[in-house]
């Protein structure tokens, strides 16, 4: 057996918060094979193939590229190699034609020179022609649909003669229709004897396209199996492995709950979109209890989370905070009705990374740290300095807040929004980069909001995280809520039923459509 | 790295200075090659050149008259950078500013101090709208404020000009130029014999003021989160669409204010176009105090002594005017080069 690729020993460590998303990993690539790498959020299969692609530098390990070692520093390397790779997020020009796309970089040339128009559309429409693509190389880019997109992204790859094609959640974005389309194409570049990876965590998709699939956790290769030797639940097992035990208390049930925040059949589309964005959702967040919210990447929990943090109007339905209408409301109105709100961008969301620490940390109580407009230096000091201690964060006041480690900008976050919470409060993967017992900390702080009587709204892809916590869980898949448990139900879900609501294998009839 | 980590604020300060008088030994350096390529005795044209504007009281103090207006253009464009803004009107502003404090200074005369006063504010009001409409423009239609306010303020000047040699001409002068403002609005003279007013002042109060209001205030605070990340800002409650006009306005206000002192202070009337280059010269001296207003003053001084060291070498040695322009460009080019860099990729993700 030949193989196109072998990776032998992949270890990397992210240099900011020693996390390692790669532990001696190896993976092999046959020639003329479809190969589907698989598992949760974070388990390591993007890192992989950036490696592979030559975006990122392992720190140990070795990689064969049809039978010859080689070394691979960056993109460039890569397709000298054939290896291509098409992103999650498209890297296309809005504003240029398919054409011009497709030959950036490598433009062909009149006398040497002058760039040339004519022959960049020949040569591309000869690609689309021969892979039966429906794209035409003179349209803008911005005229197509997500679908023609993604084709444009292949065609680029395939125009550079790739022997090896990655392709990184391809179908993330496309329609069941555009979903069938292009995996027509893949069977036949694989028929024309190029190799194909497909990062994918959809179940399904696995068992329709791949002759085998590789499955990641946590950094580990867990095992590569022939696609027709596994089945779909076997498969979402080994992708969630056994869960591990956190030990968070449930919280009583006290007869008085009230509601906090209701959404009454809340939809969110997007221009252009037939699928909703966020399909006809309702529910109630009550006081004293963590109302966890489960879903796959992609699947709406993203568009929840704008819609609680105001930053995205919602098309149809209506929201409500303690029975007063709160739809579409801005950030500075919800603020003042109490929202509390940690997001899962704290980068570009939760802080501003030239601002000090301390400026960070007042952004949502800054009135009542001035009188008549005068900031008051003691007392916002004096607050920055209890946080910082209390939540333990390395890191002085007036530090530039980008200048700490991933993990302490978070807790700088949590800090601030879990201190001035009123009566609610929105965390979206609130642990994400943390360590365990940061991790734990901040679990016990949610469960001492919760005995306070808040209505704590958990939005997070780490299923532990959900079912340790949650007194309610939510599961979203395509958009819509699959599954609605509540009391012993959610106590007693197991990892793996959870798992087969997300990933659309099961749906409670009763919610999908009430 | 590691360094930066442990002293981010130090090592930030030290880096920034450094790079400053990088970008000045370099623009000195380009003057001395000039001054002995181009003139025929350089050691006397660098003489008068580096200590002719120290060398009396008059060429001292009108130096320091030179720097005023270019503080207040650099706290105006600082102003509004903090806010991710770029105020490019000043043109426009200072001299709309300085034709409106003019006009309404002269029919304000029987009030007396009040009525000056008055008639200052009238001048920071109108530049202040000017700049906002921009702000307003881009909190409405998306519009770049950058582009639009240079726009606004060309025809602007344009306007004023028409104004000045129209209807509000002093025809019992050869100047074109409005009347004269009342003798009793006059800022005192304080080096005599030289045109230095008591505007120096103001000047030093309004950099204490916009440093004060930018670091101390609340609405400061916002303003400045706005600018670090607009994302962020709304995120914490903050009114972002606030805060694309009003620092367009502060900014504008600052250089009229600017103006209007200008008249008050040094030239009585208001000339055609007397303002020319002031606001561009203002905009410079906010790159290069990287908008921080305290190092606004040591920016425009540093401006006012190039230009009034080539004047002097010019007076006493066989060089042109023109080598202030080298040197000051050489500085602008060198410091906007960094900046701008800063600026337009923080404007590609907003």
């Amino acid at each position: 057996m030949e193989f196109a690729v072998e990776m032998l020993g992949i270890t990397k460590t992210y240099p900011g918060n020693h996390f390692l998303a790669n532990d001696t990993v190896d993976l092999t690539l046959r020639k003329g094979e479809i190969l589907c790498l698989a598992g949760e959020n974070g388990a390591g299969k993007t890192t992989l193939m950036k490696i592979l692609y030559g975006m990122e530098k392992a720190d140990a390990g070795s990689i064969r590229v049809m039978g010859k070692d080689v070394r691979i520093a960056s993109p460039l390397d890569a397709n000298k190699l054939c290896i291509g790779m098409a992103h999650q997020h498209f890297m296309l020009v809005d504003g240029f034609t398919v054409a011009q796309n497709v030959v950036m970089g490598i433009e062909p040339t009149r006398f040497g020179c002058l760039y040339d128009q004519q022959q960049a559309v020949k040569r591309v429409e000869e690609v689309i022609r021969k892979h039966q693509f429906s794209i035409e190389a003179g349209k803008p880019v911005k005229s197509l649909t997500v679908g023609q997109k993604q084709q444009a992204e292949i065609v680029k790859m395939l125009y550079r003669d790739v022997d090896i094609l990655i392709l990184d959640e391809p179908t993330a974005v496309l329609t069941a229709q555009e979903t069938d389309h292009l995996f027509h194409t893949l069977r036949s570049l694989a028929k024309d004897g190029k190799s194909l990876i497909l990062i994918t965590h959809k179940l399904h998709e696995i068992k329709e396209i791949s002759d085998r699939v590789a499955i990641m956790r946590q950094g580990k290769m867990v095992g590569v199996f022939e696609t027709s030797q596994v089945d779909e639940l076997e498969l979402s097992r080994l992708m969630m492995g056994q869960s591990t035990a956190l030990h968070i208390r449930h919280g009583a049930t006290p007869e008085d709950r009230q509601a906090i925040i209701r959404f009454k059949e809340v939809s969110v589309t997007r221009h252009g979109q037939q699928q909703p964005l966020l399909n006809r959702v309702s529910f109630t967040a009550q006081s004293s209890e963590i109302l966890g919210f489960a879903g796959v990447a992609g699947n709406g929990l993203g568009v929840l989370e704008a819609v609680l943090g105001g930053f995205l109007p919602v098309s149809s339905g209506h929201i409500y905070h303690r029975e007063k209408e709160i739809t579409n409301q801005s950030q500075r109105q919800l603020r003042s009705h109490g929202l509390a709100y940690v997001p899962a961008d704290r980068l570009r969301v939760g802080s501003a990374l030239e601002a000090s620490v301390q400026e960070n940390l007042i952004i949502a109580a800054r009135a009542s740290f001035s009188r008549y407009t005068i900031l008051q230096k003691k007392r916002m000091a004096e607050h920055t300095r209890r946080l910082l201690e209390k939540y333990s964060v390395k890191g002085a006041p007036g530090m530039p807040i980008g200048t700490l480690s991933g993990g302490n900008i978070q807790k700088v976050i949590l800090a601030r929004e879990m201190e001035q919470y009123r009566d609610y409060i929105v965390l979206s993967e609130p642990t994400w980069g943390l360590d365990i017992a940061s991790s734990q900390y901040v679990y016990t702080r949610m469960a001492a909001l919760r005995d306070q009587g808040a209505a704590v709204i958990l939005i997070s892809s780490n299923l532990d995280e959900i079912l340790a916590l949650s007194d309610r869980i939510i599961v979203f898949y395509q958009g819509s809520m699959v599954a609605f448990l509540q009391g012993d139900e959610a106590r007693d879900v197991s990892k793996q039923e959870l798992g087969a609501y997300m990933l659309g294998l099961k749906c409670q009839q009763e919610v999908l459509h009430g | 790295m590691a360094d930066t980590q442990r002293h981010p604020r130090v090592s930030a300060l030290v880096r920034d200075s450094a790079g400053i008088l990088l970008i000045i030994a370099i623009a000195l350096a380009a003057l001395v090659i000039l001054a002995f390529l181009l003139s025929k005795t350089p050691g006397k044209t660098l003489w008068y050149f580096f200590f002719g504007p120290l060398q009396n009281t008059y060429y001292f103090g009108n130096m320091l008259n030179s720097a005023i207006p270019l503080i207040f253009g650099g706290l105006g464009v600082s102003l509004a950078m903090r806010s991710d803004n770029f105020n490019l009107g000043g043109e426009g502003q200072i001299y709309s500013g300085a034709f409106t404090a003019t006009i309404c200074a002269i029919q304000l005369a029987p009030l007396g101090i009040p009525g000056a006063v008055l008639a200052l504010l009238a001048g920071a009001l109108v530049a202040g709208f000017l700049g906002g409409l921009s702000g307003y423009f881009r909190m409405k239609w998306d519009t770049s404020e950058l582009i639009t306010s240079f726009l606004i303020s060309n025809g602007v000047v344009l306007m004023v000009n028409y104004l000045i040699a129209g209807p509000f001409m002093d025809t019992s002068t050869n100047l074109i130029a409005t009347q004269k403002i009342p003798e009793a609005f006059h800022l005192p003279l304080i080096l005599p014999p030289s045109n230095l007013s008591s505007a120096l002042f103001l000047a030093v109060v309004a950099v204490f003021c916009v440093h004060f209001y930018l670091f101390k205030t609340k609405m400061g605070y916002e303003l400045r989160m706005s600018g670090l990340n607009r994302q962020f800002a709304r995120y914490g409650g903050i009114d972002t669409k606030l805060y694309m006009v009003l620092p367009m306005f502060l900014s504008g206000a600052l250089y009229g204010l600017g103006g209007g002192i200008a008249i008050y202070g040094t030239y009585f009337s208001c000339m055609k176009e007397f303002s020319t280059g002031m606001g561009w010269n203002g905009l410079a001296v906010a790159l290069i105090a990287k908008f921080k207003p305290s190092a606004v003053i040591p920016a425009a001084l540093f401006f006012a002594y190039i230009e009034a060291g080539s004047r002097n070498a010019m007076l006493h040695s066989d060089v042109t005017f023109e080598i202030a322009s080298i040197v000051q460009s050489v500085v602008f080019f060198l410091v906007t080069s960094e900046v701008l860099q800063r600026v337009f990729g923080k404007k590609g993700d907003r």
